[in-house]
């Protein structure tokens, strides 16, 4: 009997292990082929010889193909995702304090107004939106990037329930002491759920970071572009050096994955409370 | 009487962003989409024409419209019992290991961070002809197959990619609502002799319903949005077997330059949306009634 579950248990990590194996294997492959003799890119799965042609030719080009931006464009996404990720996160911190904890009129018309927006189907908003940054003149911007995506509804809505939970004594003996109510949000609301807010920030940050259709139309210029617009928009020239696409994949994927790994036991604390 | 007025200025002055933010890109863009979808305008040109339903017609007639409409029903209905399968799988099988659960999710998670762009990179360097997994694929099927010639490989590739992306993720779902079932009702079923697939069926899954409808509802709302994907691959092809709504309204109004017609299509993909989740809603409620949950 100990025996046939000792069976079953080995059995299972081998399931487990072809699993991870199949999620993880366009990883492993995007880093070999990134690293591959150019002949020998979408042929072999491990390469014979290791080489860094492919990502020296992303940057510097070769005699006949001047290299495009692509340090930039990693900048760019950088500066896009890091920026909406902070402004949704502190809009959203602010925002449900005041409705979870501040007991105004008109807080039950904005709650309602919020759960409204969540089901209502963003795309309709696409092309006004587009033409209200055009006509601000944040056309082919930072911020027309990063503005129109500064606020997370989803944010609001999971700052909004979990604040809820906070004890209601600690906001009230911090008010006493003559704290400003953003002073109680950035010193105790906020440090009190790191684990939310953790998932919330990576959430947030993830998706900001492969945002594509928005990108993609509200910026044209070749400096201004996110590396993930920077990829899909490779045409001509580009399409036949496969090595250098797999190392812009490498470069689009590996900042994602970083910020995931070090947060990543916070990660699994907080999702538990998000899904709970 | 001063208390509640200070209660006022701080709850509206701490809305105030979202208050603002949500006039200038959700209140004005509504109304503006709502006289959009009655003009004929090319985004450029000072003259727009009002065309009263015109629009209208013409989506509803235009057969890039139609394909849009019914592929994503196509691709629900593979994608949807690939994933809950995929998903609930790897879930029941992290909850039933010893040791080791925390990192193998996160392991599984990991396919969420690629982006699709890089992701669609990927497929197409292992589709392509003389790709390395070129001999599998003759080993299985003969021929190397012509994955994005042919509409029903082609629709499959695309399903099996977000497959893979969201199976980990909605895997973490279904872990938390397997880890809320009291272990008493399983002891009972021990009792009557229920076997695994008894269990699975009779206590698990009825037990998982707030699980399976936060993800259906996920995947739903999730097929209706697809773009990245046959963006990169397909184009919508071939023969529009990879057609989507996003793909279709951004290149009416990107590449046709017709901000009218594309709002039409975006408000009629809306509210098919939205029919559609009213649907699952009811289904899902119908069953999770049928088993107790209210």
């Amino acid at each position: 009997m100990v025996g046939s579950k000792t069976w079953m248990n080995s059995f299972k990590y081998v399931l487990v292990f072809i699993g991870i194996s199949i999620a993880v294997f366009p990883y492993a492959y995007m880093v070999l082929q990134s690293l591959a003799p150019w002949s020998q890119v979408d042929r072999n799965i491990i390469p014979t010889t290791f080489t860094l042609k492919s990502y020296h030719w992303l940057f510097y080009g070769s005699p006949i193909v001047r290299a495009k931006p692509w340090g930039r464009a990693l900048l760019n996404s950088t500066v896009v995702s890091v920026s909406d990720t902070i402004l949704m996160v502190l809009g959203a911190a602010i925002v449900g304090y005041a409705l979870s904890k501040l007991r105004f009129r008109g807080r039950e018309f904005i709650y309602n107004f919020i759960l409204f927006q969540m089901f209502y189907p963003a795309i309709i908003l696409l092309v006004p939106t587009f033409l209200i940054v055009k006509y601000m003149g944040m056309f082919d911007t930072y911020w027309g990037m990063i503005i129109p995506k500064a606020m997370s509804i989803w944010a609001i809505f999971m700052y909004t329930s979990f604040f809820q939970s906070l004890p209601q004594e600690v906001i009230d003996s911090a008010r006493v002491d003559g704290a400003s109510e953003l002073r109680i949000i950035f010193r105790i609301a906020l440090p009190m759920s790191r684990s939310i807010t953790t998932v919330v920030a990576l959430f947030l940050f993830m998706s900001r970071w492969e945002e594509l259709l928005w990108d993609m139309m509200v910026v044209r210029n070749d400096t201004l572009r996110t590396l993930n617009v920077m990829i899909a928009t490779m045409k001509g020239p580009y399409s036949v050096y496969p090595g250098p696409m797999y190392a812009a994949s490498v470069l689009l994927t590996l900042p994602v994955l970083i910020v995931f790994l070090v947060f990543s036991k916070e990660f699994a604390k907080g999702i538990k409370l998000v899904f709970k | 009487m001063k208390r509640a007025s200070w209660v006022e200025v701080r709850g509206w002055s701490l809305t105030s962003p979202y208050l603002i933010f949500t006039l200038i890109f959700f209140v004005l863009p509504l109304i503006w989409g709502i006289a959009l979808l009655f003009i004929r305008w090319n985004l450029i040109s000072p003259t727009r024409e009002f065309v009263g339903l015109g629009n209208f017609i013409e989506a509803i007639r235009s057969v890039r419209v139609h394909a849009a409409f019914i592929n994503t029903y196509k691709i629900m209905g593979i994608f949807i019992p690939t994933v809950l399968v995929a998903s609930l799988s790897i879930a029941l099988l992290i909850h039933s290991i010893p040791r080791f659960k925390g990192i193998i999710a996160v392991c599984f998670f990991l396919p969420y961070l690629v982006s699709g762009v890089a992701s669609s990179l990927v497929v197409k360097g292992i589709l392509a002809y003389n790709s390395p997994l070129s001999p599998l694929f003759r080993a299985l099927f003969h021929d190397i197959p012509d994955w994005f010639g042919n509409p029903f490989l082609a629709v499959m590739v695309i399903c099996l990619m977000i497959t893979w992306k969201l199976s980990g993720y909605y895997a973490l779902i279904f872990l938390s609502g397997l880890s809320s079932i009291p272990k008493t009702l399983y002891e009972a079923a021990d009792l009557d002799g229920a076997g695994y697939w008894t269990k699975l069926f009779k206590v698990t899954i009825p037990m998982l319903y707030p699980a399976f409808y936060t993800v259906l509802i996920l995947a739903v709302g999730l097929t209706f949005g697809i773009f990245t994907e046959p963006y990169m691959l397909t184009g919508g092809g071939p023969e529009l077997a990879t057609q989507t709504w996003y793909l279709e309204i951004y290149y009416q109004a990107f590449s046709a330059g017709r901000a009218g017609y594309a709002s039409t299509v975006a408000f009629i993909n809306a509210v098919v949306t939205f029919f559609s989740i009213i649907v699952v809603r009811k289904i899902m409620e119908g069953w999770g009634k049928a088993h107790g949950w209210k």
